[in-house]
């Protein structure tokens, strides 16, 4: 990375933050387990087992479900090159790269309503969406910016000091 | 030119369903697909279950015993309820939960789509095994749908089938409540806070803590009940130190906010559809998101009121007494805010408002028989009798499964791009909602003068409002297949719904197209949109 690359980095949004996401944990856990611990006391010790394995089984998949925010794309834009990188845990990482000099970036209108627009980064008849999960504001601010990185088509505009931008 | 390093997997991102029905279906990720899976597998069941009923309607429509034993006729009982509440109620609103949650909150799928796969699929497997029960040595289970012990303990080969499809389905219960809560308390879109959440979408929420807190309960009373049959443990065994009357609070700990998760969705769908019907916000958005959580809260602590003739102290019987009756209040609050939203509303009666205002009539009537229950002196006239039958069922049909009805007709439309035929549709409203009360209705009277429940036989001053209550039943049965037909003729083809479907809907699944699309909201929707569906409250 030169001291020229701009790095933007998109990851799909949790709705809990992760002290939201453990007091609700703790919520549920609790009133869970502290009921099946007042029931064992009673001498109905079979609920606990299955009381754990249920928190465990919540925790578990809310964990899991977190990891969206893991499917990191980075988009490097340098002088020379716009490097895309997908990335999720599960998967093996995808890279694409295209020559900026030869490349575009579209915004294009879709007819489906629960997809208003494709973001698409082009360059000799390839394409690549990013920023598919983001809300439609958010991806017009993105369009803005890497309009202003890539410049049109046989265009390269001089790019300012590196910068760091999470989305 | 543009060139991938390791790029080994393809963008997935808005391919339609996949090919073949074993990938489609089998295989199914999608939370569509799978609420149609869910939505199917109940209709299969309220069929069954029905078919039960009918035998059940039947035996009882004169004296005598006409067309089965009391051995086969306490297994009708007992399966009958088995199969409506795990079989067609539960997984009914797991269905619409699936379909709606995703679209409602502007989430693209559930939050764990091969755990959704998973916990469908276990369904068919634990009714195939209680279903296969009804062909063993001894028949099916017979012992009531509360399976109490000394009496499950006594049964045949039908006790562990029982016992382990029971535990399926309850596995099956909590990982889908697991699912619901991850998807509606993580993958709410960008806007979508807590309080913009539609009705439908608070009720399930509250409806999966309940079935997180209840479920492991229910699981190891079970597994009590199967350790006290073979390996000699004597949790309810007396002759061994156990209680019986122990067995009851436990399973009646589960048992009670079980009501609640099957009726707590009802009132998030008729929330939703009588402010579209009336052209007015819901009263008191606010207001009915705290009493669902209020009848959750207080749905723990009212359990006894169903075993009050069991022996308890005087403190006991006043407390579950009055707690019982203190959810009164937050009802009274649901029906005052559902009656207000209508009242100098524009109100037009399509199909699901018809349903949606006899769930108000009907189930407050079910309501306020629940209230005279409560009494603990006049419960120990009416314990075990006819009223109670009448009560529950006044709850779970005209109340839950009116509201299923109901919901099936509100959002079908957008689930298949067709509006189905609104007059027979109608038909089916009249029929349904006649017949449930000449069935359900007589069975009040037949109560109060004495009528004892699960009983094949009985006396003949009876007669007369166990015939009109069969009428009823055979009525409202057949009236259902016209709905069967009216779903299968609306997903084949019609004419085409708009997107709106309905005149003044809000919410964010109507600004889907219609039918909604395969993947929808795989981009969040914006702020405009979130609140352009939710001004209606």
């Amino acid at each position: 990375m030169d001291s020229s690359t701009q790095c933007i980095r998109l990851c799909p949004r949790n709705a809990l933050t992760p002290r939201q996401a453990r007091s609700f944990l703790l919520f549920v856990g609790s009133s869970c387990l502290g009921l099946a611990t007042f029931l064992a006391l009673k001498g109905f010790w079979p609920v606990l087992p299955f009381a754990g394995l249920e928190v465990a089984a919540l925790w578990f998949a809310l964990t899991i479900n977190r990891r969206r925010e893991q499917q990191v794309q980075t988009i490097l834009v340098s002088d020379d090159e716009i490097r895309v990188r997908k990335h999720d845990p599960v998967h093996t990482d995808q890279v694409l790269v295209f020559p900026r000099y030869w490349s575009r970036v579209k915004l294009r209108r879709s007819a489906i309503a629960s997809h208003p627009s494709h973001l698409v980064i082009e360059s000799g008849g390839q394409s690549c969406e990013v920023g598919e999960f983001l809300t439609e504001v958010q991806r017009q601010d993105l369009a803005g910016r890497l309009h202003r990185l890539v410049g049109p088509m046989s265009e390269a505009p001089v790019l300012g000091p590196a910068t760091d931008v999470m989305i | 030119m543009a060139h991938s390093e390791h790029a080994d997997h393809a963008e997935h991102d808005h391919h339609g369903p996949a090919h073949g029905f074993i990938q489609r279906w089998v295989m199914a990720t999608n939370h569509k697909d799978i609420g149609t899976m869910y939505l199917v597998f109940a209709g299969l069941m309220f069929l069954i279950g029905g078919a039960m009923a009918l035998v059940i309607r039947a035996e009882l429509w004169t004296p005598g015993l006409q067309f089965v034993d009391p051995q086969f006729f306490n297994s009708m009982t007992t399966m009958h309820a088995l199969v409506m509440i795990f079989g067609g109620m539960m997984p009914a609103w797991t269905g619409l939960a699936n379909w709606m949650i995703p679209m409602q909150v502007g989430a693209p799928d559930m939050a764990l789509p091969r755990l959704n796969n998973f916990s469908f699929w276990i369904l068919p497997f634990a009714f195939l095994m209680l279903l296969a029960t009804l062909f063993v040595p001894g028949g099916a289970p017979a012992g009531g749908w509360t399976i109490y012990p000394p009496l499950v303990v006594q049964g045949g080969a039908n006790f562990p089938m029982s016992m382990f499809a029971i535990h399926m389905m309850g596995i099956s219960s909590i990982l889908g409540a697991i699912n619901v809560i991850v998807t509606i308390m993580n993958m709410r879109a960008p806007g979508m806070t807590l309080l913009r959440m539609p009705m439908f979408t608070w009720t399930w929420l509250i409806t999966a803590y309940l079935l997180i807190l209840v479920m492991p309960v229910l699981a190891g009373a079970v597994t009590m009940v199967i350790t006290d049959h073979y390996f000699g443990t004597t949790f309810f065994s007396a002759a061994g130190g156990g209680d019986p009357v122990l067995y009851q609070h436990i399973f009646w700990f589960f048992g009670h906010p079980e009501v609640y998760i099957l009726i707590l969705p009802a009132f998030g769908v008729v929330s939703e559809i009588i402010p579209t019907f009336s052209r007015k916000p819901l009263f008191g958005y606010e207001s009915m998101v705290y009493a669902s959580a209020s009848i959750g809260f207080l749905s723990f602590i009212v359990w006894a009121h169903h075993m009050f003739t069991v022996g308890m102290p005087l403190a006991g019987q006043m407390f579950f007494m009055l707690t019982t009756m203190m959810i009164a209040v937050p009802t009274g609050v649901k029906v005052f805010n559902w009656s207000t939203t209508m009242w100098k509303g524009s109100l037009t009666f399509e199909p699901p408002m018809l349903f949606a205002i006899a769930f108000l009539f009907l189930f407050t009537i079910g309501g306020f028989s629940g209230l005279m229950l409560a009494i603990t002196p006049a419960d120990f006239q009416y314990h075990d009798s006819y009223f109670v039958v009448a009560h529950f069922h006044y709850v779970l049909v005209p109340g839950a499964l009116f509201a299923i009805i109901a919901a099936v007709y509100y959002w079908l439309p957008k689930w298949s791009g067709h509006m189905y035929n609104q007059t027979l549709a109608k038909w089916h409203f009249w029929l349904s909602a006649v017949f449930v009360n000449v069935l359900f209705f007589p069975q009040h009277f037949l109560g109060l003068a004495g009528m004892p429940r699960r009983i094949p036989d009985y006396a003949t001053q009876f007669a007369d409002w166990n015939a009109v209550s069969s009428i009823g039943a055979f009525g409202f049965g057949f009236a259902q297949l016209l709905f069967v037909w009216l779903i299968i003729s609306c997903v084949r083809g019609g004419e085409k719904a708009s997107d709106h479907v309905w005149e003044d809907t809000h919410g964010l699944e109507w600004e889907l197209s219609s039918p909604a699309p395969y993947h929808s909201w795989t981009t969040p929707p914006s702020d405009a949109v979130i609140l352009r569906g939710t001004t209606g409250h």
